[in-house]
């Protein structure tokens, strides 16, 4: 981050906007004193409340003891759990925010977990409140009683920012907007007097990149998924039926949170599950996590090429690997993604979130499996690998491969799938396909709406 | 692949500031550090005698570092070598003390009774860990002191020699006796048997497609899942291969120096070996060098003792402080979700 | 009937006996992991505490002295633990590792330095039948950690320590000083686990006296589920097989002392076994933040 000048004011709904990468999370880190800067100044009046994009709650406890960690009511020596919960009861009501103090936390919905952790925040009465990414994991209906709550603490005098990549909701309900870049603030809009493309050019510095082009082709099935069940608790998956035709990108829509890994988890044959899935072909998978699920950061970009496919006849010479093909693999996939890097035996640890990604999706699409199980395939990279990924994954159905993409990007979803399914608390609710899918009822039934 | 900074950083500063604890500890003794140092060398590398030793001490650590090596690059932690290493020895003595056969052939076969023996032990704690994800730093300090107890048990009873006065196996025909690598002394070929095991193993990690799913195992263990490695068959062989290797230098001790089995057989490799195997940075190559150096104290810190009145308890010290030190690198990838502890 | 009642009062008096050792390190175990610090230096915990409480009592020739002694090492090397684990970021499990082989070499070290006999200590004044309050108080400190960890503030913020310490951060806490204060206390409680296997039990200190436990004591809180009182109870149940083992040892004969020694072990071994999935350490324990 570089010579970053930025003025929060009361009573204002100030939006930070950026492509990954840009360095918002950052910002709002410094701002708010957890991370500190290098050089420069950060000055409030008042306390600085700050909900982090992943919340940073202690899900084993209750909701009052989350709310009130480090200034719990005493009654002697002993916490006073009584005096605690009327306290947080208090609270909830005053900014519309209804909740059951007692509640563990692990075991309430990600929309009210997010509930908890703003009002661990206004516990606090923050002159300036920061969010980060406040509605990433929330559906329409919420996002609408989420900004409520927020244009009314604003109202009331606080100084929000909210750092977010939803232009929509910028436009929405922002006074002011700046755009951030590579670190450095580049533009800075009266909202009222700018547009959504005007927004997103200042943050991409330039056009759009754009995606492939999708092409009829024919429809032979080749992943069948009956009367799935497994997991347990919240994320369970009762009785999945779906199917993945050759050369067509059938898209899971849905908050996270709603039985989607566990999916994902057993078309994997990660977990056990109850049913009958069956793939015609090779499985290739983009897993959610790429850090943790897809890469050993430690390693080489050619070692990590090879994981997953060791145990090939082609990767091995008996008991020895043949280092030649997984050389040769890095190398395909490199060309095929652009991938930018001094060398392929640079650690995977030394390349950018949009690099790191593309080891994983070209390793996936290595040997044109004939099923693509693509899990957030564009998590957190910039706006130009995300182009290159989504258009390799249109190119992979254009060749014949069924893709089945998992996202809870709904954009991502309109933007690349053939046919959407909505799954909610486990199971797939509705199905949209062909033109003119509405983005608005696709949302509401991510929401929970019942399916007419 | 790890650079030579890396290790000046690591390693080697652990290694000076053992030494300069371990000059202290002379001054509290009231030893000048520099007779205490020098009692040190020379005891450990002053003549053949006395070299002969300091290797005889090298192989007996080397074996169990390779064994805890192996299995802290599969993400395991193994504190249960000494068992292992016991159980190995005692299997080799049992066997040895009743099985005839033409030279080579016995050794040959005492040895592999130690790998088995070896084996089975930390193939238990292996299966705990895969099967019932029971964590393997207690359960191989459990079956350590199981180890001893049931060597304990067996040696002055069921095993007990008619011949020897204490509580021990019947002594080992010549024929199953290592050969020896410098005449009268007690340093047999065991050493060269070690190094071997070193280069094999470092081999197994570079270049097999077995070695490439441990060390995804023990560096990205979701990652490796994913990446369809095994994860509980790879916890149970690693930690058998670990206990295997271990048992090996039991047997090695066995039909190499002592030449029979008691419960005195090692005053503690198999702990001094986890700091072998942290100073080699976890790479058999540097391992071998690392136990050369702890070989030296091991050898010198009697001489010492006997020289220059420091106990040679201090070397214990120095060595727990060179664990401590070394711990500042993350050894061990972040356990996988779930493992209790 | 005589027989029979005596050697049952033999039992229970065995096990309250060997079971406080263990009781005390699993207490301090438990209040260790809920901040997130895994403590695999008990055992070398328990050796400083007997150690010391030994040489201290042997010099003043009090014995409380001694006991005072022994909580204060093993407090020190809970700090130093606490400090390598949060200020340096070390690995938990080596670090733990490296204490137990420092307190180990460094007691027989000393055992030689200060009484020139290497093996075992010349004996010392014990605590007598005043042990019985240490007894006693154990299960006192189990009530007192229960009641702090859940009732407190200072319990609720260690807690959160352990399963999210960004929340704690978050907090305007110090999730770092916590979880120094919660090791340091679990190497107090720790050592006095240790004072009372060298001036309780006997009335020396020798060589390797600890024997395990302090491990033992870690499968006790897994055991316990990472509870006081769970903990109490698993320490108990190792401590009653230690004591089976003593009065099986002289009545029955074919059973081998030394085979019978194995007997703990082997229950802490089948314990950390029988707890199939359902198990769930603290979230954050062993990472350091």
């Amino acid at each position: 981050m570089d010579g970053v000048e930025l003025d929060l004011r009361a009573h204002e709904i100030h939006a930070l906007v950026g492509e990954n990468g840009a360095g918002k999370s950052t910002l709002a880190n410094i701002a708010f004193g957890s991370v500190k800067a290098d050089a420069g100044t950060t000055q409030a009046v008042g306390t600085v409340g700050l909900v982090h994009q992943h919340f940073e709650l202690v899900g084993r406890l209750r909701v009052w003891q989350n709310v009130l960690l480090g200034r719990e009511p005493r009654k002697g020596w002993l916490i006073d759990a009584s005096a605690a919960r009327a306290r947080v009861l208090d609270l909830a009501q005053r900014n519309g925010l209804p909740i059951d103090p007692d509640a563990l936390v692990d075991e309430l919905p990600i929309g009210v977990q997010q509930r908890v952790e703003l009002l661990r925040e206004l516990e606090r009465d923050p002159a300036v409140l920061l969010l980060d990414e406040p509605t990433a994991a929330l559906a329409p209906a919420e996002i609408d009683s989420f900004f409520t709550t927020i244009v009314q603490l604003a109202e009331r005098g606080s100084a929000v920012m909210i750092v977010t990549h939803k232009l929509q909701e910028v436009i929405s309900y922002s006074k002011r907007v700046s755009v951030m870049r590579h670190g450095k603030i580049v533009a800075q809009f009266e909202t009222a007097r700018t547009s959504i493309d005007e927004i997103a050019r200042a943050m991409v510095g330039g056009e759009v990149p754009h995606v492939a082009q999708r092409q009829k082709t024919g429809l032979q099935p080749c992943v069948r998924v009956e009367h799935l069940s497994a997991g347990t608790g919240s994320v369970a998956i009762q009785d999945i039926n779906l199917e993945v035709r050759a050369g067509e990108i059938v898209g899971i829509a849905g908050v996270e949170g709603n039985g989607q890994t566990t999916l994902a988890d057993a078309i994997a044959g990660l977990i056990p599950y109850a049913g009958a899935i069956a793939v015609d072909g090779r499985i290739g998978i983009v897993p959610q996590d790429r850090n943790r699920e897809g890469l050993v950061l430690n390693w080489s970009i050619v070692d990590n090429a090879m994981l997953g496919r060791q145990h090939l006849r082609e990767s091995r010479r008996g008991p020895l690997l043949d280092r030649a093909v997984a050389r040769a693999d890095a190398q395909a996939i490199a060309q095929r993604f652009d991938l930018r890097a001094a060398s392929l035996e640079v650690a995977a640890r030394t390349l950018s979130g949009g690099n790191q990604q593309k080891i994983v999706v070209g390793r996936a699409l290595l040997g044109d499996p004939q099923f693509v199980l693509a899990y957030q395939p564009t998590r957190g990279i910039d706006v130009g690998a995300t182009a290159l990924v989504q258009s390799r994954l249109i190119e992979a159905r254009n060749a014949g491969a069924a893709i089945l993409l998992i996202s809870f990007e709904l954009d991502e979803i309109l933007a690349l799938a053939d046919r959407v399914l909505v799954m909610y608390r486990g199971s797939i609710v509705a199905e949209f396909s062909g033109q003119g899918i509405e983005r608005g009822r696709v949302g509401e039934l991510m929401a929970g709406a019942r399916a007419s | 692949m790890r650079n030579a900074t890396r290790l000046l950083g690591g390693p080697l500063g652990a290694i000076v500031l053992a030494f300069f604890l371990a000059a202290i500890a002379m001054l509290i003794a009231g030893v000048s550090p520099v007779d205490g140092f020098w009692a040190l060398f020379v005891g450990a590398l002053g003549g053949r005698q006395q070299i002969a030793e300091t290797l005889v001490q090298t192989t007996a650590l080397l074996f169990p570092a390779l064994g805890i090596t192996l299995a802290f690059r599969a993400g395991l932690f193994n504190i249960g070598a000494e068992g292992q290493l016991v159980i190995g020895g005692l299997a080799a003595g049992a066997l040895g003390a009743h099985f005839v056969a033409p030279g080579p052939l016995a050794v040959v076969v005492l040895l592999a009774a130690g790998f088995i023996g070896g084996g089975i032990w930390g193939g238990i704690a292996g299966w705990l860990r895969a099967r019932f994800n029971a964590n393997e730093i207690i359960s191989t300090l459990m079956l350590n002191f199981v180890a001893l107890s049931l060597a304990s048990y067996l040696v002055s009873g069921p095993l007990k020699s008619a011949q020897a006065a204490g509580a021990e196996t019947a002594p080992l025909p010549p024929q199953s006796w290592l050969p020896v690598l410098i005449p009268d002394t007690r340093l047999s070929i065991a050493l060269l048997i070690a190094i071997a095991t070193a280069i094999v193993l470092r081999w197994v990690l570079s270049r097999t497609v077995f070695g490439y799913d441990l060390r995804a195992a023990g560096e990205a263990p979701e990652a490796a899942r994913r990446g369809g490695v095994n994860m509980p068959r790879m916890t149970w062989l690693a930690l058998s291969l670990s206990g295997a290797i271990a048992g090996l230098g039991g047997a090695a001790l066995v039909t190499g120096v002592l030449h029979r089995f008691n419960t005195q057989l090692s005053p503690g490799y198999g702990y001094t070996a986890i700091a072998v195997a942290l100073v080699g940075d976890l790479n058999p190559l540097w391992v071998c060098v690392a136990a050369f150096g702890f070989g030296i104290l091991e050898a010198g810190g009697l001489a010492m003792q006997a020289l220059a009145d420091v106990p040679k308890d201090a070397i214990h010290v120095i060595e727990g402080l060179i664990i401590i030190v070394l711990a500042a690198r993350r050894y061990i990838a972040t356990r996988a979700e779930g493992a209790p502890i | 009937m005589n027989a029979g009642s005596s050697l049952i009062a033999t039992l229970v008096t065995l096990t309250l006996i060997k079971s406080t050792p263990i009781i005390y390190a699993a207490l301090g175990g438990v209040i260790s992991e809920r901040s997130g610090v895994i403590n695999i230096g008990l055992e070398g915990m328990m050796i400083g505490g007997a150690f010391t409480a030994v040489v201290f009592s042997g010099v003043t020739g009090n014995p409380v002295i001694g006991l005072l002694a022994g909580i204060g090492a093993g407090a020190v090397l809970g700090l130093v633990l606490g400090l390598a684990a949060t200020i340096f970021k070390v690995d938990q499990i080596v670090a733990g590792t490296g204490i137990n082989l420092v307190a180990a070499g460094a007691a027989a070290y000393a055992l030689t330095l200060i009484y020139n006999q290497p093996g075992a200590s010349p004996q010392v004044n014990a605590l007598g039948n005043g042990f019985w309050v240490l007894v006693a108080l154990a299960f006192v400190c189990a009530m007192l950690l229960h009641v702090v960890l859940y009732e407190t503030p200072w319990g609720l913020r260690v807690r959160a320590c352990g399963e999210n310490p960004r929340a704690v951060h978050d907090a305007a806490l110090n999730p770092l000083r916590l979880r120094v204060a919660a090791v340091a206390i679990s190497g107090a409680l720790a050592g006095l686990g240790g004072a009372f296997l060298s001036i309780g039990e006997v009335n020396i200190f020798s060589d390797g006296m600890t024997a395990g436990r302090g491990f033992i004591a870690l499968a006790a809180v897994i055991f316990g589920r990472w509870t006081p009182w769970g903990a109490t109870g698993a320490s108990m149940f190792f401590g009653f097989f230690e004591a089976l083992q003593y009065v099986l040892q002289g009545r029955v004969g074919w059973l081998p002392a030394d085979a019978m020694q194995a007997v703990p072990y082997i229950a802490a071994l089948i314990a950390i076994a029988g707890l199939v999935g359902k198990v769930r350490a603290p979230a954050a324990d062993g990472v350091p933040y």
